[in-house]
């Protein structure tokens, strides 16, 4: 199963586009039960493009809450638009996603 | 629809996928890590912007808790009716890593975005909007109940 789900809804001036990635977004400063350092582990980069054409780029690192989640506003937005989101972490993992809007 | 069109439209979308995935790195600023270098606040500040002068500004609107339970989930908004909007950072100010997230806005993006961030301790979040060579900044403070070292 993919770790992106995202939604889109179209509204009258924008299309909110919601997103919600399964990831650890571990910093490197926890500790595991038995009191050693769990290995940093999070997300780097996102990027969502509409239409193939980059939008939003986040860069960000293990100060973003595990499971990272985000709204975002788009202008411009057709029924039938593709929107990209795509991750890759700090150990070259990453996904991507397309999702048609409605 | 026979098995072998569907296997064949199958893979083909998996590799459109996977093209378009590594498509969408090339040509973009890759991920800096100096900015999220640990460190203080005053330190990140300046590997950021670079002693640039930054204006306080009522036109860029945080919606943060006042009181936070939880410092490893904090929901923030940040939303503004200015136009060109092309970066948007957050920084909290005590964390151990005080960049939270550096986003790069389109003109086609509305700026209205929400994620949550994670608190080491009560502190300001300061957010700084990046317009042509302007800087704009507002910030709030958030007491945090339950921090702990392992959030920021």
């Amino acid at each position: 199963m993919s770790s992106i789900k995202i939604r889109s809804q179209r509204l009258e001036n924008y299309t909110e586009i919601k997103l919600l990635i399964t990831h650890p977004m571990e910093n490197g400063r926890n500790r595991d039960a038995n009191g050693e350092l769990i290995p940093a582990h999070f997300i780097e980069e996102l990027t969502i493009s509409l239409n193939g054409s980059p939008v939003i780029v986040v860069d960000m690192a293990g100060s973003i809450a595990k499971n990272p989640f985000f709204t975002f506003r788009l202008k411009s937005v057709a029924s039938g638009d593709n929107i990209q989101a795509s991750w890759t972490d700090n150990r070259r993992n990453g996904e991507s996603i397309d999702h048609i809007v409605n | 629809m026979e098995r072998r069109t569907f296997l064949k439209q199958s893979v083909s979308v998996v590799i459109a996928t996977v093209i378009s995935f590594l498509g969408s790195k090339t040509g973009q600023a890759a991920w800096l890590a100096k900015h999220f270098a640990s460190g203080q606040f005053n330190e990140s500040m300046a590997q950021l912007f670079d002693n640039q002068t930054i204006t306080e500004s009522s036109q860029i609107n945080i919606g943060l808790p006042k009181i936070a339970e939880n410092g490893t989930v904090v929901p923030i908004t940040i939303s503004s009716e200015l136009e060109n909007i092309e970066r948007i950072y957050i920084l909290v100010e005590k964390n151990p890593t005080p960049l939270a997230a550096e986003f790069e806005l389109s003109a086609e993006v509305s700026v209205y975005i929400t994620t949550r961030i994670k608190m080491a301790e009560s502190c300001n979040v300061v957010v700084i909007a990046k317009l042509g060579s302007q800087l704009l900044k507002s910030q709030q403070w958030v007491n945090v109940v339950q921090g702990g070292c392992g959030t920021g």
